[in-house]
Protein backbone atom coordinates (compact mmCIF):
# COMPACT_ATOMS: atom_id res chain seq x y z
CA UNK A 1 0.00 0.00 0.00
CA UNK A 2 1.45 3.50 -0.69
CA UNK A 3 0.74 6.58 0.69
CA UNK A 4 -2.60 7.13 -0.02
CA UNK A 5 -3.60 4.86 1.87
CA UNK A 6 -1.81 5.66 4.91
CA UNK A 7 -2.74 9.25 4.65
CA UNK A 8 -5.46 9.83 2.55
CA UNK A 9 -5.72 13.56 3.34
CA UNK A 10 -2.19 14.63 1.92
CA UNK A 11 -3.22 13.37 -1.09
CA UNK A 12 -6.18 15.17 -0.73
CA UNK A 13 -4.32 18.65 -0.25
CA UNK A 14 -2.02 18.25 -2.63
CA UNK A 15 -5.11 17.63 -4.87
CA UNK A 16 -6.98 20.89 -3.18
CA UNK A 17 -3.78 23.08 -3.45
CA UNK A 18 -3.19 21.90 -7.33
CA UNK A 19 -6.94 22.79 -7.89
CA UNK A 20 -7.02 26.28 -6.30
CA UNK A 21 -3.57 27.53 -7.43
CA UNK A 22 -4.75 26.44 -11.35
CA UNK A 23 -7.76 27.64 -11.49
CA UNK A 24 -6.05 31.03 -9.17
CA UNK A 25 -3.22 31.12 -11.83
CA UNK A 26 -5.85 31.20 -14.47
CA UNK A 27 -7.86 34.00 -13.18
CA UNK A 28 -4.61 36.02 -12.94
CA UNK A 29 -3.34 35.00 -16.41
CA UNK A 30 -6.89 36.68 -17.44
CA UNK A 31 -6.18 39.36 -15.73
CA UNK A 32 -2.60 40.48 -17.40
CA UNK A 33 -4.53 39.22 -20.96
CA UNK A 34 -7.03 42.08 -20.15
CA UNK A 35 -4.10 44.54 -19.23
CA UNK A 36 -2.23 43.57 -22.39
CA UNK A 37 -5.09 43.86 -24.51
CA UNK A 38 -6.09 47.69 -22.89
CA UNK A 39 -2.35 48.84 -23.06
CA UNK A 40 -2.59 47.96 -27.24
CA UNK A 41 -6.34 49.70 -27.08
CA UNK A 42 -4.04 52.65 -25.78
CA UNK A 43 -1.38 52.62 -27.96
CA UNK A 44 -4.00 52.31 -30.93
CA UNK A 45 -6.12 55.41 -29.25
CA UNK A 46 -2.79 57.36 -29.32
CA UNK A 47 -1.78 56.23 -32.79
CA UNK A 48 -5.29 57.31 -34.16
CA UNK A 49 -5.79 60.03 -36.22
CA UNK A 50 -6.74 62.54 -33.60
CA UNK A 51 -4.93 61.63 -30.47
CA UNK A 52 -5.11 64.81 -29.02
CA UNK A 53 -8.56 65.21 -29.09
CA UNK A 54 -10.65 65.36 -26.21
CA UNK A 55 -12.43 62.36 -26.90
CA UNK A 56 -8.85 60.82 -27.15
CA UNK A 57 -8.29 62.10 -23.69
CA UNK A 58 -11.50 61.04 -22.23
CA UNK A 59 -10.98 57.80 -23.35
CA UNK A 60 -7.82 57.25 -22.73
CA UNK A 61 -8.88 58.33 -18.96
CA UNK A 62 -11.45 55.64 -19.04
CA UNK A 63 -9.13 53.07 -20.06
CA UNK A 64 -6.86 53.96 -17.27
CA UNK A 65 -9.53 53.29 -14.80
CA UNK A 66 -10.55 50.10 -16.18
CA UNK A 67 -6.54 49.00 -15.88
CA UNK A 68 -6.46 50.09 -12.22
CA UNK A 69 -9.65 47.81 -11.22
CA UNK A 70 -8.02 44.42 -13.02
CA UNK A 71 -4.57 45.77 -10.88
CA UNK A 72 -7.12 45.78 -7.85
CA UNK A 73 -8.51 42.12 -8.98
CA UNK A 74 -5.09 40.84 -9.76
CA UNK A 75 -4.08 42.07 -6.12
CA UNK A 76 -7.04 40.13 -4.38
CA UNK A 77 -5.81 36.85 -6.31
CA UNK A 78 -2.56 37.57 -5.49
CA UNK A 79 -3.76 37.80 -1.59
CA UNK A 80 -5.66 34.66 -1.91
CA UNK A 81 -2.69 32.86 -3.01
CA UNK A 82 -0.20 34.45 -0.61
CA UNK A 83 -2.92 33.51 2.13
CA UNK A 84 -3.63 29.86 0.81
CA UNK A 85 0.23 29.57 0.89
CA UNK A 86 0.54 30.69 4.76
CA UNK A 87 -2.31 28.25 5.86
CA UNK A 88 0.16 25.18 6.16
CA UNK A 89 2.93 27.34 8.26
CA UNK A 90 1.17 25.87 11.35
CA UNK A 91 -1.02 22.80 11.93
CA UNK A 92 -2.06 23.88 15.55
CA UNK A 93 -2.65 27.49 15.63
CA UNK A 94 -5.49 30.18 16.43
CA UNK A 95 -7.26 31.70 13.50
CA UNK A 96 -10.24 33.47 13.16
CA UNK A 97 -13.26 31.58 11.42
CA UNK A 98 -14.85 34.74 9.11
CA UNK A 99 -10.86 35.25 7.26
CA UNK A 100 -11.25 31.43 6.22
CA UNK A 101 -14.77 31.44 4.90
CA UNK A 102 -13.19 34.62 3.19
CA UNK A 103 -10.93 32.98 2.22
CA UNK A 104 -12.18 29.89 1.01
CA UNK A 105 -14.81 31.81 -0.71
CA UNK A 106 -12.10 33.67 -2.70
CA UNK A 107 -10.88 30.35 -3.45
CA UNK A 108 -13.68 28.67 -4.76
CA UNK A 109 -14.89 31.53 -7.12
CA UNK A 110 -14.11 30.37 -10.05
CA UNK A 111 -15.54 26.98 -9.69
CA UNK A 112 -18.81 28.76 -9.02
CA UNK A 113 -18.32 30.85 -11.45
CA UNK A 114 -17.42 28.26 -13.93
CA UNK A 115 -20.92 26.60 -12.96
CA UNK A 116 -22.67 29.77 -13.16
CA UNK A 117 -23.11 29.52 -9.51
CA UNK A 118 -23.58 33.13 -7.78
CA UNK A 119 -21.50 32.23 -4.33
CA UNK A 120 -22.25 34.48 -0.98
CA UNK A 121 -20.22 34.64 2.37
CA UNK A 122 -21.26 35.86 5.51
CA UNK A 123 -18.86 36.69 8.11
CA UNK A 124 -20.37 35.07 11.60
CA UNK A 125 -22.14 38.32 13.01
CA UNK A 126 -19.05 38.01 16.08
CA UNK A 127 -15.57 36.89 15.77
CA UNK A 128 -15.19 32.56 15.97
CA UNK A 129 -11.60 32.17 16.98
CA UNK A 130 -10.92 28.56 16.40
CA UNK A 131 -7.87 26.34 17.36
CA UNK A 132 -5.79 23.72 15.48
CA UNK A 133 -5.22 23.08 11.51
CA UNK A 134 -6.50 25.96 9.12
CA UNK A 135 -5.30 24.34 6.33
CA UNK A 136 -7.43 21.35 7.00
CA UNK A 137 -10.41 23.21 7.97
CA UNK A 138 -10.12 25.32 4.77
CA UNK A 139 -10.01 22.40 2.69
CA UNK A 140 -12.96 20.26 3.93
CA UNK A 141 -15.05 23.68 3.95
CA UNK A 142 -13.90 24.41 0.29
CA UNK A 143 -14.57 20.38 -0.68
CA UNK A 144 -18.10 21.04 0.46
CA UNK A 145 -18.93 24.25 -1.06
CA UNK A 146 -17.70 22.42 -4.22
CA UNK A 147 -20.29 19.58 -4.01
CA UNK A 148 -22.92 22.05 -3.24
CA UNK A 149 -21.97 24.35 -6.26
CA UNK A 150 -21.95 21.28 -8.48
CA UNK A 151 -25.38 19.95 -7.56
CA UNK A 152 -26.90 23.72 -7.98
CA UNK A 153 -29.62 23.37 -10.56
CA UNK A 154 -32.14 26.37 -11.57
CA UNK A 155 -31.77 29.02 -8.73
CA UNK A 156 -28.02 28.64 -8.72
CA UNK A 157 -26.88 30.36 -5.45
CA UNK A 158 -25.12 29.08 -2.62
CA UNK A 159 -24.62 31.08 0.39
CA UNK A 160 -21.87 30.18 2.82
CA UNK A 161 -22.26 31.25 6.85
CA UNK A 162 -20.96 30.09 10.20
CA UNK A 163 -21.74 30.98 13.83
CA UNK A 164 -20.80 30.32 17.04
CA UNK A 165 -22.16 26.69 18.02
CA UNK A 166 -21.98 25.36 21.88
CA UNK A 167 -17.77 25.39 22.36
CA UNK A 168 -17.17 25.34 18.72
CA UNK A 169 -18.92 26.74 15.21
CA UNK A 170 -21.80 25.74 12.88
CA UNK A 171 -20.41 26.32 9.33
CA UNK A 172 -23.07 26.84 6.93
CA UNK A 173 -23.15 25.78 3.16
CA UNK A 174 -26.56 26.29 2.37
CA UNK A 175 -27.88 26.10 -1.73
CA UNK A 176 -31.21 27.50 -3.30
CA UNK A 177 -31.80 24.73 -5.21
CA UNK A 178 -33.04 21.33 -3.38
CA UNK A 179 -29.61 18.81 -2.89
CA UNK A 180 -29.67 15.72 -4.82
CA UNK A 181 -28.70 12.90 -2.82
CA UNK A 182 -25.59 12.31 -4.59
CA UNK A 183 -24.36 15.28 -2.52
CA UNK A 184 -24.70 12.81 0.53
CA UNK A 185 -21.94 10.21 -0.75
CA UNK A 186 -19.85 13.26 -1.95
CA UNK A 187 -19.64 14.52 1.89
CA UNK A 188 -19.76 11.34 3.61
CA UNK A 189 -16.45 10.64 1.92
CA UNK A 190 -14.66 13.81 3.31
CA UNK A 191 -12.53 12.25 5.54
CA UNK A 192 -10.16 14.65 6.25
CA UNK A 193 -12.15 17.07 8.44
CA UNK A 194 -13.47 14.37 10.30
CA UNK A 195 -10.07 13.17 10.98
CA UNK A 196 -7.90 16.47 11.69
CA UNK A 197 -10.99 17.87 13.46
CA UNK A 198 -13.49 15.99 14.54
CA UNK A 199 -16.02 17.86 12.31
CA UNK A 200 -19.31 16.13 11.27
CA UNK A 201 -21.04 16.74 8.42
CA UNK A 202 -24.87 17.00 8.69
CA UNK A 203 -27.60 17.24 5.98
CA UNK A 204 -30.23 19.88 6.75
CA UNK A 205 -32.99 19.18 6.49
CA UNK A 206 -32.82 15.23 6.16
CA UNK A 207 -33.34 13.87 2.41
CA UNK A 208 -35.37 14.17 0.79
CA UNK A 209 -37.50 17.28 1.73
CA UNK A 210 -35.72 20.53 -0.28
CA UNK A 211 -34.17 23.06 -0.20
CA UNK A 212 -30.87 21.36 1.72
CA UNK A 213 -28.09 22.97 3.38
CA UNK A 214 -24.95 21.02 4.82
CA UNK A 215 -23.81 21.80 8.11
CA UNK A 216 -20.38 21.39 8.75
CA UNK A 217 -20.18 21.00 12.63
CA UNK A 218 -16.74 22.04 14.33
CA UNK A 219 -15.09 22.13 17.83
CA UNK A 220 -13.06 25.12 19.04
CA UNK A 221 -9.75 22.70 19.19
CA UNK A 222 -8.89 20.72 17.13
CA UNK A 223 -7.83 16.67 18.65
CA UNK A 224 -4.82 15.75 17.76
CA UNK A 225 -4.22 14.63 13.96
CA UNK A 226 -4.22 11.01 14.44
CA UNK A 227 -2.14 9.88 11.03
CA UNK A 228 -3.29 6.48 10.28
CA UNK A 229 0.60 5.69 9.65
CA UNK A 230 1.73 6.58 13.12
CA UNK A 231 -0.85 4.10 14.74
CA UNK A 232 0.69 0.49 15.58
CA UNK A 233 0.39 -1.88 13.58
CA UNK A 234 -0.40 0.09 10.39
CA UNK A 235 1.27 -1.50 7.09
CA UNK A 236 4.44 -0.01 6.62
CA UNK A 237 5.00 1.21 2.44
CA UNK A 238 8.45 0.13 2.74
CA UNK A 239 7.59 -3.41 4.01
CA UNK A 240 10.15 -2.96 6.93
CA UNK B 1 -15.29 44.74 -50.52
CA UNK B 2 -17.36 43.49 -47.93
CA UNK B 3 -16.45 44.19 -44.44
CA UNK B 4 -14.64 41.84 -42.28
CA UNK B 5 -17.17 40.77 -39.98
CA UNK B 6 -15.26 38.99 -36.36
CA UNK B 7 -17.29 37.64 -33.42
CA UNK B 8 -15.03 37.36 -30.24
CA UNK B 9 -16.20 35.06 -27.52
CA UNK B 10 -14.22 34.88 -24.29
CA UNK B 11 -16.46 34.87 -20.77
CA UNK B 12 -13.79 37.81 -19.84
CA UNK B 13 -16.05 40.91 -20.27
CA UNK B 14 -13.46 43.32 -19.76
CA UNK B 15 -11.33 41.34 -22.61
CA UNK B 16 -14.05 41.46 -24.80
CA UNK B 17 -14.42 45.24 -24.82
CA UNK B 18 -10.72 46.11 -25.57
CA UNK B 19 -10.63 44.02 -28.05
CA UNK B 20 -13.68 44.67 -29.56
CA UNK B 21 -12.83 48.83 -29.93
CA UNK B 22 -9.68 47.29 -31.29
CA UNK B 23 -10.64 45.56 -33.91
CA UNK B 24 -13.30 48.80 -34.51
CA UNK B 25 -9.98 50.78 -34.94
CA UNK B 26 -8.74 48.41 -37.35
CA UNK B 27 -12.06 49.03 -39.93
CA UNK B 28 -13.17 45.60 -38.63
CA UNK B 29 -17.03 45.10 -37.81
CA UNK B 30 -15.93 43.43 -34.41
CA UNK B 31 -18.29 42.10 -32.62
CA UNK B 32 -18.31 40.24 -28.93
CA UNK B 33 -19.87 37.72 -27.01
CA UNK B 34 -19.10 36.79 -23.72
CA UNK B 35 -21.26 33.18 -23.29
CA UNK B 36 -21.24 30.30 -25.76
CA UNK B 37 -25.03 31.01 -25.49
CA UNK B 38 -24.65 34.34 -26.41
CA UNK B 39 -22.28 33.44 -29.10
CA UNK B 40 -24.74 30.73 -30.96
CA UNK B 41 -27.22 34.01 -30.58
CA UNK B 42 -25.60 36.24 -32.54
CA UNK B 43 -24.38 33.59 -34.84
CA UNK B 44 -28.69 32.84 -35.79
CA UNK B 45 -29.01 36.59 -35.99
CA UNK B 46 -25.95 37.63 -37.93
CA UNK B 47 -23.16 36.37 -40.38
CA UNK B 48 -19.56 36.64 -39.47
CA UNK B 49 -16.56 35.38 -41.50
CA UNK B 50 -14.57 34.57 -38.59
CA UNK B 51 -15.35 33.64 -34.71
CA UNK B 52 -12.88 33.50 -32.67
CA UNK B 53 -13.27 31.43 -29.36
CA UNK B 54 -12.12 30.96 -26.18
CA UNK B 55 -12.20 27.16 -25.11
CA UNK B 56 -12.87 27.54 -21.74
CA UNK B 57 -16.27 29.44 -20.51
CA UNK B 58 -19.04 28.89 -18.05
CA UNK B 59 -22.18 27.06 -19.63
CA UNK B 60 -21.50 26.00 -23.36
CA UNK B 61 -18.01 25.72 -23.80
CA UNK B 62 -15.95 26.67 -26.97
CA UNK B 63 -15.74 23.52 -28.06
CA UNK B 64 -19.52 22.75 -27.90
CA UNK B 65 -19.96 26.11 -29.85
CA UNK B 66 -17.90 24.92 -32.28
CA UNK B 67 -19.57 21.52 -32.84
CA UNK B 68 -22.78 23.82 -33.59
CA UNK B 69 -20.94 25.96 -35.92
CA UNK B 70 -20.33 23.13 -37.83
CA UNK B 71 -23.60 21.97 -38.26
CA UNK B 72 -25.40 25.10 -38.60
CA UNK B 73 -23.11 27.46 -40.04
CA UNK B 74 -20.62 25.18 -41.74
CA UNK B 75 -19.23 28.73 -44.02
CA UNK B 76 -17.82 30.29 -40.67
CA UNK B 77 -14.50 29.83 -40.10
CA UNK B 78 -13.04 29.36 -36.45
CA UNK B 79 -10.20 30.12 -34.23
CA UNK B 80 -10.11 28.65 -31.06
CA UNK B 81 -7.98 30.38 -27.87
CA UNK B 82 -6.71 29.10 -24.43
CA UNK B 83 -5.51 30.26 -21.47
CA UNK B 84 -2.78 27.69 -20.97
CA UNK B 85 -1.93 24.99 -23.55
CA UNK B 86 -3.31 21.64 -24.14
CA UNK B 87 -2.40 19.31 -26.95
CA UNK B 88 -5.61 17.60 -25.82
CA UNK B 89 -8.14 20.64 -26.52
CA UNK B 90 -6.52 21.41 -29.48
CA UNK B 91 -6.01 18.15 -31.35
CA UNK B 92 -10.23 18.00 -30.30
CA UNK B 93 -10.13 21.39 -32.12
CA UNK B 94 -8.28 20.33 -35.03
CA UNK B 95 -10.28 17.56 -35.59
CA UNK B 96 -13.88 19.83 -34.95
CA UNK B 97 -12.44 21.86 -38.20
CA UNK B 98 -10.82 24.70 -36.11
CA UNK B 99 -8.58 26.13 -38.68
CA UNK B 100 -6.34 27.66 -35.78
CA UNK B 101 -5.44 27.45 -32.05
CA UNK B 102 -3.89 30.47 -30.14
CA UNK B 103 -2.41 30.30 -26.49
CA UNK B 104 -3.15 33.01 -24.71
CA UNK B 105 -2.07 35.92 -24.58
CA UNK B 106 -3.41 36.59 -28.18
CA UNK B 107 -1.21 39.60 -29.77
CA UNK B 108 -3.65 41.24 -32.00
CA UNK B 109 -1.54 41.33 -34.97
CA UNK B 110 -1.00 38.01 -34.81
CA UNK B 111 -4.84 36.98 -34.21
CA UNK B 112 -5.40 39.05 -37.20
CA UNK B 113 -2.81 37.27 -39.36
CA UNK B 114 -4.23 33.72 -38.77
CA UNK B 115 -7.62 35.77 -39.56
CA UNK B 116 -5.61 36.61 -43.01
CA UNK B 117 -4.79 33.36 -43.41
CA UNK B 118 -7.83 31.32 -42.23
CA UNK B 119 -9.91 33.31 -45.26
CA UNK B 120 -7.00 33.44 -47.69
CA UNK B 121 -5.29 29.99 -47.62
CA UNK B 122 -3.31 30.58 -50.97
CA UNK B 123 -2.73 34.37 -49.86
CA UNK B 124 -4.81 37.34 -50.38
CA UNK B 125 -4.60 41.51 -49.60
CA UNK B 126 -3.82 42.77 -46.19
CA UNK B 127 -6.81 43.18 -44.74
CA UNK B 128 -7.99 39.77 -44.10
CA UNK B 129 -10.53 39.68 -46.58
Amino acid sequence: MGDDHRRPWQREGVLFFGDVIAGLSHELSNVFNIINEMAGLQQDILAGAQPKSADAADRLSELAGRIKAQVERGETLNQSLHSLAHSVDDANIAFDLGDTLELVSSLAARRARLARVELVVHRPESPVTLEGDPFVLLLTIYESIVAVVGAADSERRVEVSAAQHDSGAQVFITSADPLPPGVADEIAALEIGHLSWGAVHTLDPPFPEPPGRIILDVPAVAPALNAPADEEGQEDPDGN
Amino acid sequence: MDQLRLLFVDDEEELVSAVVERLELRGIDGVGATSGDEALHFLRESSFDVVVLDVKMPGIGGLEVLRTINRRHPEVKVILMTGHGSAKDNEIGRRLGAVAYLEKPVDLEDLLSTVDQALNPEGGGPDGR
